[in-house]
């Protein structure tokens, strides 16, 4: 199976602010009405399989950057697999409210990324991602 | 550290320079009352995350060791409510019920799925693995 980039996700420091400058640039939908009060940012691509983002917040004093979530078949095969390689996991699987499964993983260097299981046909993993690591 | 723990070795640290310094001398110097502190530091009440950075910027603690505090206090009050009856699986919600904002639930979920003491079982589901200190 691929495992394509389904989603991205921008940590913030200022989380509203911040998602709602990305909204006012490029036009993108921003709601929050779900569950987790996540920032869904859909960024209105027609292609069959846009890759929306959305924005969380990072714990104070802490800079914001960016994380890629990975669309895989088996989360927890793929932790298994990626902690062989060298990664650690930061969030363990979590099955979020909406059905989406979720990790965050730091890899061998440093960099956090995110693995998701759809639940649904969006692509939306709509929840807590790494606040510690920093790309 | 905990916030509690940190109130108890400042109160240790000055009643060691001073035998005489009381419980009461430090909730008076620290904009407290006695009887909320007494309480604080036997664990009967529970710091908000208000009284954590009220009482760190009387203690004069780092700003950024005041937000670590804060945050874990919300944290602890998050983690309590979910240990609690009627408990939803919905941040708003937690919100409401905390009085904590809805990024402070998301942070707080965050950093206890991180140290391991929540998980997230099913859509409706979220499982505590410790229980929550006051």
């Amino acid at each position: 199976m691929p495992n394509p980039i389904v989603r991205w996700q921008i940590i913030a420091p200022e989380p509203a602010r911040t998602a709602a400058f990305y909204r006012d640039v490029f036009g993108w939908e921003l709601s929050a009405a779900n569950s987790m009060g996540y920032r869904e940012l859909r960024t209105g691509s027609e292609s069959a399989a846009p890759v929306d983002g959305g924005v969380w917040p990072s714990p104070p004093g802490q800079p914001g950057f960016v994380q890629l979530f990975i669309e895989v078949a088996d989360l927890d095969r793929c932790i298994a697999k990626a902690n062989e390689l060298g990664a650690k996991t930061l969030v363990p699987k979590s099955i979020l409210p909406d059905g989406d499964s979720m990790a965050v993983l730091l890899d061998p260097t440093g960099i956090s990324f995110g693995i998701c299981r759809l639940a649904g046909k969006r692509p939306n993993p709509k929840g807590p991602g790494d606040v510690r690591g920093s790309v | 550290m905990h916030f509690r723990t940190a109130l108890k070795l400042e109160f240790c640290r000055r009643s060691g320079r001073n035998p005489r310094y009381s419980l009461r001398a430090f909730a008076r110097d620290i904009g407290s009352d006695h009887a909320t502190l007494s309480q604080i530091l036997r664990g009967r009440r529970s710091l908000s995350p208000r009284m954590v950075r009220h009482l760190g910027a009387r203690l004069r603690l780092e700003p950024s060791i005041i937000a670590d505090a804060s945050a874990q206090q919300s944290a602890e009050a998050v983690l309590r409510l979910a240990q609690s009856p009627g408990f939803r699986v919905h941040s708003r919600w937690i919100a409401t019920r905390t009085g904590l904002t809805v990024d402070a639930v998301n942070l707080a979920v965050h950093r206890l799925l991180h140290a391991g003491d929540l998980v997230m079982k099913s859509p409706t589901s979220w499982k505590t693995t410790r229980p929550h200190y006051a």
